[in-house]
């Protein structure tokens, strides 16, 4: 018996694997090798109602589903695809596009989009990043100046992911750079239209099958119902789906730890050397041990802040320890994972190394490592 | 309300300020042109004071025209306490 779900919740996550495992293969060492983005496993997902998990029923959603249980379905997703870059983008949709929407967006504005981004006919990337403006987001220049009927916006933003083959951005920007935070403002940008040009996508380390670039908005005129919620409040939403963001993309991520202690533990059964499989040598075993006690201590901490999430309450502290433990965790199993392989291990083709530099954007986007310890320190009152 | 806006600047002065600029900080400081509130400080505010008022504050509700100084904020409060 699980200690936290009841059987109906796991049977959810078993299914989700079971999807992935079915549907969700492709070759990834191509795939990775040159950036290609699964749009066909994309509208596998759509299909599967992956992205409906992020809506209500009456605009094409499955309203019924807890957050307890998509973070569940999501855990499953991770575990039994491959393609890291591609659970990625699907969390960066559905819940940093798609849910504000829902918890925010105006009637006119949840008819017009969320039924698209759930069939996977249109695709929606956040944009907060800018040229120079990272960690300190909210210090951003992109200006929407006030103009009749709606907004003149300028600026650039930078490390967006999937802007490149993104239809909608859910795009912050300042309505006056003097007023910091309390300037910052959500407004939803077609970014087909004029006054918008996309930056191909950018080559990068990991996740390389979620295209990455830049958006440069000159002149862009925004009409005011494209605003999502009021003036000001852009930092408040963005903080709001940061906490139940952390919860899915990391429950994905927590899915392809547990993917990777399965491999690594088969690896050290079946590998022998001098005479016995290599996980009878204390050396090897206590790495496996160190990778499921991540693997634990991540899923706890990842539980919690769904569950107090589920319960409308706060989780600033909960969800930046959480975010710490498991992208730091994923990055230390993955190098355990390789080392457990030995040279294979280092071989692309074994499809090992792949998680290592999956892993390292995780201690980066969506605030740093290093953010995650100033925030848990302030919550301390320090 | 005089109840409301003790709680706002008793927070701020002994959590946020740790008990130091109690001269700056007045029930109509500007707290956005002062800096005594930061981004976390405003999280952690808001947090307390959902738990001490039983009240549910929205995100969308968190802009500077119900949050710039503490007496504004006690009357925002007081809309979402009968509310």
């Amino acid at each position: 018996m699980h200690p936290v779900f009841d059987n109906s919740h796991l049977a959810q996550k078993a299914e989700a694997y079971d999807f992935a495992r079915e549907h969700l293969q492709s070759d990834m060492v191509a795939a990775d090798r040159a950036a290609t983005f699964p749009r066909d496993l994309w509208i596998a997902c759509a299909r599967q109602g992956i992205q409906g998990l992020a809506a209500p029923e009456d605009h094409g959603g499955k309203g019924d589903v807890d957050l307890l249980t998509s973070m569940l379905v999501m855990e499953g997703l991770g575990k039994g695809c491959r393609d890291n870059g591609l659970c990625f983008a699907l969390n960066a949709q559905m819940w940093t596009v798609q849910l504000p929407i829902v918890d925010f967006g105006s009637d006119e504005q949840k008819a017009k989009y969320l039924p698209r981004f759930i069939s996977g006919e249109i695709i929606g990337c956040h944009a907060v990043t800018e040229p120079n403006h990272g960690s300190d987001a909210f210090s951003m220049e992109t200006h929407a100046e006030k103009v009749e009927g709606g907004y003149r916006l300028n600026g650039t933003k930078r490390l967006v992911s999937l802007a490149p083959i993104a239809d909608v951005a859910l795009l912050f920007a300042t309505i006056n750079p003097e007023l910091g935070k309390w300037g910052v403002t959500a407004f939803l940008v077609d970014l087909h239209a004029e006054g918008i040009s996309v930056s191909p996508p950018q080559e990068k380390m990991g996740l390389r099958t979620v295209p990455i670039g830049e958006i440069h908005l000159k002149d862009h005129f925004l009409a005011e119902s494209q605003r999502l919620g009021p003036e000001g409040a852009g930092a408040s939403i963005s903080n709001h789906s940061l906490e139940i963001e952390r919860c899915s993309i990391l429950a994905s991520q927590l899915g392809a730890m547990e993917r990777q202690l399965d491999e690594s533990v088969a690896r050290a059964k079946s590998r022998k050397q001098f005479g016995k499989p290599i996980g009878q040598f204390q050396s090897v075993s206590n790495r496996l041990a160190d990778m499921k006690l991540r693997l634990e201590t991540t899923r706890l901490l990842l539980y919690q802040v769904a569950w107090l999430k589920e319960r409308k309450q706060p989780a600033m502290m909960e969800s930046a320890m959480l975010k710490l433990h498991l992208s730091e965790s994923f990055l230390a199993s993955s190098m355990d994972a390789i080392r457990t392989f030995g040279g294979d291990g280092y071989l692309t083709e074994t499809e090992v190394e792949r998680d290592l530099r999956d892993a390292v954007g995780g201690v980066l986007y969506a605030g740093t490592s290093a953010i995650q310890r100033n925030i848990i320190a302030s919550m301390l009152g320090l | 309300m005089s109840d409301n806006r003790s709680l706002i600047r008793d927070f701020i002065l002994h959590e946020l300020l740790n008990g130091e600029q109690a001269d700056e900080l007045e029930f109509d400081t500007n707290l956005l042109v002062s800096g005594l509130v930061d981004s976390l400080g405003m999280v952690r505010l808001i947090a307390h004071l959902e738990e001490k008022l039983s009240v549910k504050i929205p995100p969308e509700d968190v802009t500077i025209e119900n949050f710039i100084s503490i007496d504004v904020m006690a009357d925002y409060l007081k809309t979402v306490q009968t509310s």
